[in-house]
């Protein structure tokens, strides 16, 4: 769109004085002075600017995108081909270009007890948002797709385990149901604090298998190093998988319609209603620093004028700041799919997680498959969109995803990314830089949380309150 | 017949900063006007509970927050619109102006089934300042009629001293459920689960009246 004033209508207006902060040669970008800048509309900075103005300060949320979400965003079949193979239209047989597709570039779902949620549900960002549950969660073993049991009646009919380890295991979900950490006669002798969680897993003598598909498709882990930490961690991920299960009866996943990107535009409404300033299409080329290192603003140059605004804390993604204040932690592949077919072994089931333990196939991290469709409104009628990841362990990172496209079958169309993850340095205390983790592999969203409390407390200086409890939320009406 | 339709109808209003989306808005909804004009703070849908034709019609009509200052929605915003109120103030040419890239982002955004039969409605508003009026009526209509093969619907009104506000609300109202019954039917998707039921703060400000035509 062309451009148009702010502040239509009411003429005449007196311009204020130029700041004195305000270089030389410089106009000012927006209006100018800021508590907060926030760079890049992805969800953990929308969650950020949208709790700091609900607190009462003055954000200025600017992204050098279009559109929101930054890597988060879900994308319409031509944003989806542009990106990933420009010049190329996108197949007519996949659908309309523009209304059917909202494909996420990085996939994960809500744990429907777990603290993303818990943020949705404190903020009322939900009113923005409607919800679906994912059909099922799996694992696989030995090639082949099984159904996460979560209760102890699913134990004893899961085929991922003989008759004998049926019950062990269904006496470890009993125990696991009991536990409570604030009441000592459910801890039943075993000391969660210190003990490790492989003596755990020993203790109801579960075996590797077991431990295999608990420790990750449950508890969530990332790899095996879980195992000789204190127990008490793993039992809590695990508590909330079940809770979690029990709440809509399906999965414990949950995920919104038409993708994704509702969840960072929605946050980003939630700080536009409270004062926020949102700037789409800002080419922000530097972060400004004064002589001891502090960063006091940003400069975009707009229309050949160069644009400064000031404010006492900067917030952004990674790709926002000087390279020398972040730090490789890795790299992910992710291969998005589109199908006309469900996945076998699922009861043709819309949307899934897979989880493909690192054990199963040889690697030391777990591959992470997420599926959804049409019935989430985001693919056209009869197509569905897997997306497969892992945390990069060789030279070939595509080549390790192999286990994956097995399970998945046939596919339409197949885009393939492979990125760096990138970790701040410093935590921005001293340099008032705050900066995100890069999105890892997890198909879920704890980690994001996990980094936004994290951010959410080195800005303010006070712990975020998750206090909130979602089934009691959903009982009041 | 059309009776099975969803009675929720999504509205979206659109034009420049002040040219009076949210007083519009609230002086329909709420029936107030508030003379200091603040960049929008605080608005964000407010819905109302109409009767047409003995059906009751849940509108829930969003407001820009703000973020059209620097062409900032999102798609999500638009996503569902049953139908688009475009505002332009008439004292302020620049904001007449404006509405052809309004009007093209809005289509870009939403993607309606069916771009040229899509239901906007024109608004001119701040007629109660009719001395210092730089866009002619004349102008407007010209402008809706060159939109399309039938011509957009015009009203003017004054949010502030609530003049045809009313009347131009029921023309759009009218226009999205023609056009919602139009719509072909949705491809099956089950129900959305709820994850709080919590009203929103707006909703208590609600109001039911009757506008059977």
């Amino acid at each position: 769109m062309a451009e148009h004033e702010g502040k239509g209508g009411d003429g005449g207006e007196v311009p204020a004085p130029r700041p004195d902060w305000l270089p030389d040669g410089c106009e000012m970008l927006a209006d100018g002075e800021y508590d907060a800048i926030v760079m890049g509309t992805g969800l953990k900075e929308a969650i950020m600017s949208g709790l700091l103005s609900t607190l009462g300060m003055k954000v200025l949320h600017v992204d050098r995108n279009n559109y929101y979400g930054g890597e988060c965003a879900s994308l319409n079949l031509t944003n989806l081909y542009n990106k990933f193979r420009p010049g190329q239209p996108p197949a007519p047989e996949l659908g309309h270009p523009t209304r059917d597709y909202n494909v996420d570039l990085i996939p994960k779902f809500l744990m429907a007890n777990g603290n993303l949620v818990k943020m949705l549900l404190m903020t009322k960002v939900t009113r923005y948002l409607e919800f679906k549950t994912v059909d099922g969660s799996y694992v696989v073993k030995g090639g082949k797709i099984n159904k996460v049991p979560a209760t102890p009646d699913e134990a004893l009919r899961t085929s991922l385990m003989g008759i004998f380890e049926k019950r062990r295991f269904r006496n470890f979900l009993q125990y696991l149901a009991g536990y409570d950490e604030q009441q000592p006669d459910t801890f039943k002798g075993r000391d969660l604090r210190r003990m490790t969680m492989l003596q755990l897993y020993e203790d109801f003598g579960l075996d590797e298998n077991t431990q295999s598909f608990t420790g990750h498709a449950m508890a969530l882990q990332r790899d095996d190093t879980y195992l000789h930490k204190p127990a008490l961690e793993t039992i809590k991920s695990i508590q909330l998988y079940v809770r979690s299960l029990e709440r809509y009866g399906k999965s414990p996943y949950i995920y919104p319609m038409y993708g994704l990107g509702g969840l960072p535009e929605g946050f980003s409404r939630l700080c536009a209603i409270h004062g926020g300033t949102f700037m789409l299409q800002c080419p922000v080329e530097e972060v400004l620093f004064d002589d001891s290192g502090v960063a006091w603003g940003i400069k975009a140059t707009m229309d050949g004028v160069p644009q400064v605004a000031k404010a006492t804390m900067l917030i952004g993604d990674p790709s926002y700041f000087p390279s020398r204040m972040v730090k490789p932690t890795g790299m992910v592949a992710r291969s998005i799919c589109i199908m006309d077919h469900p996945f076998n072994g699922t009861n043709d089931a819309e949307s899934t997680q897979i989880i493909i333990p690192g054990r199963q196939v040889n690697r030391h991290n777990d591959i992470y498959v997420c599926m959804v469709s049409f019935s989430h409104c985001v693919a056209s009628p009869g197509k569905y969109v897997a997306i497969a990841s892992t945390t990069v362990e060789t030279s070939d990172p595509l080549a390790e995803l192999a286990p994956a496209f097995e399970l998945l079958g046939p596919v339409m169309e197949r885009f393939d990314d492979v990125s760096n993850t990138l970790t701040p340095v410093e935590d921005g205390t001293a340099d008032r830089c705050f900066i995100s983790e890069s999105y890892d592999a997890t198909s879920h969203f704890e980690t994001t949380a996990a980094d936004v409390q994290s951010l959410y407390e080195r800005v303010t200086g006070q712990k975020m309150d998750l206090s909130i409890d979602p089934e009691v939320e959903q009982e009041e009406g | 017949m059309a009776s099975r339709r969803r009675a929720l109808l999504k509205i979206i209003i659109l034009g420049d900063s002040g040219v009076g989306k949210t007083s519009l808005m609230n002086q329909y909804v709420n029936k107030r006007f508030s003379n200091q004009y603040k960049a929008t703070i605080g608005a964000d849908f407010l819905t109302k509970d109409t009767v047409i034709d003995d059906k009751l019609v849940t509108l829930q009509i969003w407001d820009t927050a703000g973020q059209e200052r620097f062409q900032s929605l999102g798609v999500a915003f638009y996503r569902g619109a049953e139908a688009c109120v475009l505002v332009y103030d008439i004292t302020n040419p620049k904001s007449f102006e404006q509405l052809d890239s309004w009007r093209e982002e809005f289509l870009h955004q939403a993607a309606p089934m069916d771009p040229d039969n899509f239901p906007f409605v024109l608004i001119g508003n701040k007629v109660d300042r009719e001395s210092e009026r730089r866009v002619s009526r004349q102008r407007a209509l010209q402008w809706c009629k060159s939109k399309g093969s039938t011509p957009i619907s015009y009203i003017e009104t004054s949010a502030k001293e609530a003049v045809k506000v009313e009347g131009a609300f029921l023309e759009v109202v009218q226009m999205a459920l023609i056009n919602s019954a139009q719509q072909p039917p949705e491809i099956y998707v089950p129900e959305p689960i709820t994850l709080s039921q919590a009203q929103t703060p707006y909703q208590s400000q609600s109001s039911v009246d009757s506008m059977c035509c």
